[in-house]
């Protein structure tokens, strides 16, 4: 039952991830996208990993997927004007025919390697924590992996920043040429009316 | 489950291949982005499945956790790898209204 379970899955997330390249909508794309990580995090379950599979599901089907979702909505992507005429015409073309060969070729390379290894028959004896006991897992990363632990928040706090500098609008005024030249005209015929007026008077 | 792990490692495979034929062929920054996450997430699969082949094998079914310890570290790089690439794209749009990577050409010529 669960070796069938897995296979549905397998297809399910390959199908989903053809999806995400091929839809012309980037809210299909996302919507694709997010069938892809829950395939996954299925396939984790069954395979063992009960702690990646509800990070999966925390944090991209949670996380990164609002992250998407916003800017794509903020931005109005769904609207056709945004859909560039190259974009449409993608399918078609030497480009695509390179671009298939590079991701076959990549595909058949990878089958190779696993096939040269041989394929090793599982029994059903699977730990009774599964392969990713959160006890163990927490002894690892802040014993022997603290300094990478210690890194990647380091680099959690910089992209914070980061994000922030980037995404922020920029206040300074911009100068207008057109503007500028228009204002110092204006100022000219004022200047030149009150020197007629002065002349008048006196 | 009983499936071997060399089939979690062919899927992982698909994913890939796919994930660089969308980061190759779309010209909208945002599915580039996506296709990356595709990748990412390919990596993740084949950290794991190589560890469950590792603890499978080993002798007494000790558990070796260094595969989802450096599964958990790829899905931090991926949500800053995201927040990042959303932050340029909401900059790129701000600059040309268009989230098209031909837009941003520049640095080309």
């Amino acid at each position: 039952m669960a070796n069938f379970l897995f296979y549905v899955m397998a297809a399910a997330t390959t199908v989903a991830a053809l999806g995400v390249v091929l839809a012309k909508n980037p809210i299909a794309s996302i919507l694709s996208l997010l069938a892809a990580f829950f395939g996954l995090a299925t396939i984790y379950l069954l395979a063992g990993f009960q702690f990646i599979a509800a990070a999966q599901i925390l944090v991209y089907a949670g996380a990164i997927m609002v992250l998407f979702l916003f800017v794509i909505m903020l931005l109005n992507l769904g609207d056709e004007r945004t859909l560039h005429p190259l974009e449409l015409s993608m399918f078609r073309g030497r480009r695509l025919a390179m671009v298939l060969a590079v991701a076959a070729a990549l595909f058949i390379v990878a089958i190779l390697a696993i096939a040269k290894q041989g394929v090793r028959p599982v029994s059903s004896a699977m730990p009774d924590h599964g392969f990713d006991d959160v006890n163990l897992l927490a002894e690892a990363m802040f014993g022997r992996y603290l300094l990478p632990f210690e890194a990647v928040s380091l680099l959690l706090l910089a992209t914070a920043v980061a994000v922030v500098v980037l995404a922020k609008r920029d206040r300074r005024p911009r100068i207008d040429p057109d503007r500028e030249l228009a204002n110092a005209a204006r100022a000219e015929a004022a200047r030149a009316a009150v020197n007629e007026t002065e002349k008048v008077l006196s | 489950m009983t499936v071997p792990s060399e089939h979690m490692l062919i899927l992982a495979a698909g994913l890939f291949a796919i994930g660089v034929a969308g980061f190759l062929l779309r010209r909208n920054l945002i599915v580039v982005l996506m296709s990356i996450e595709l990748i990412l997430n390919a990596a993740n699969l084949s950290f794991l499945a190589a560890s469950r082949m590792h603890s499978l094998a080993s002798p007494g079914g000790v558990v070796d956790v260094q595969g989802p310890t450096f599964a958990i570290f790829v899905i931090v790089i991926a949500a800053v790898e995201a927040a990042v690439g959303l932050a340029l794209v909401i900059a790129l749009y701000r600059n040309k209204q268009s989230v098209s990577i031909n837009e941003a050409s520049e640095l080309k010529h």
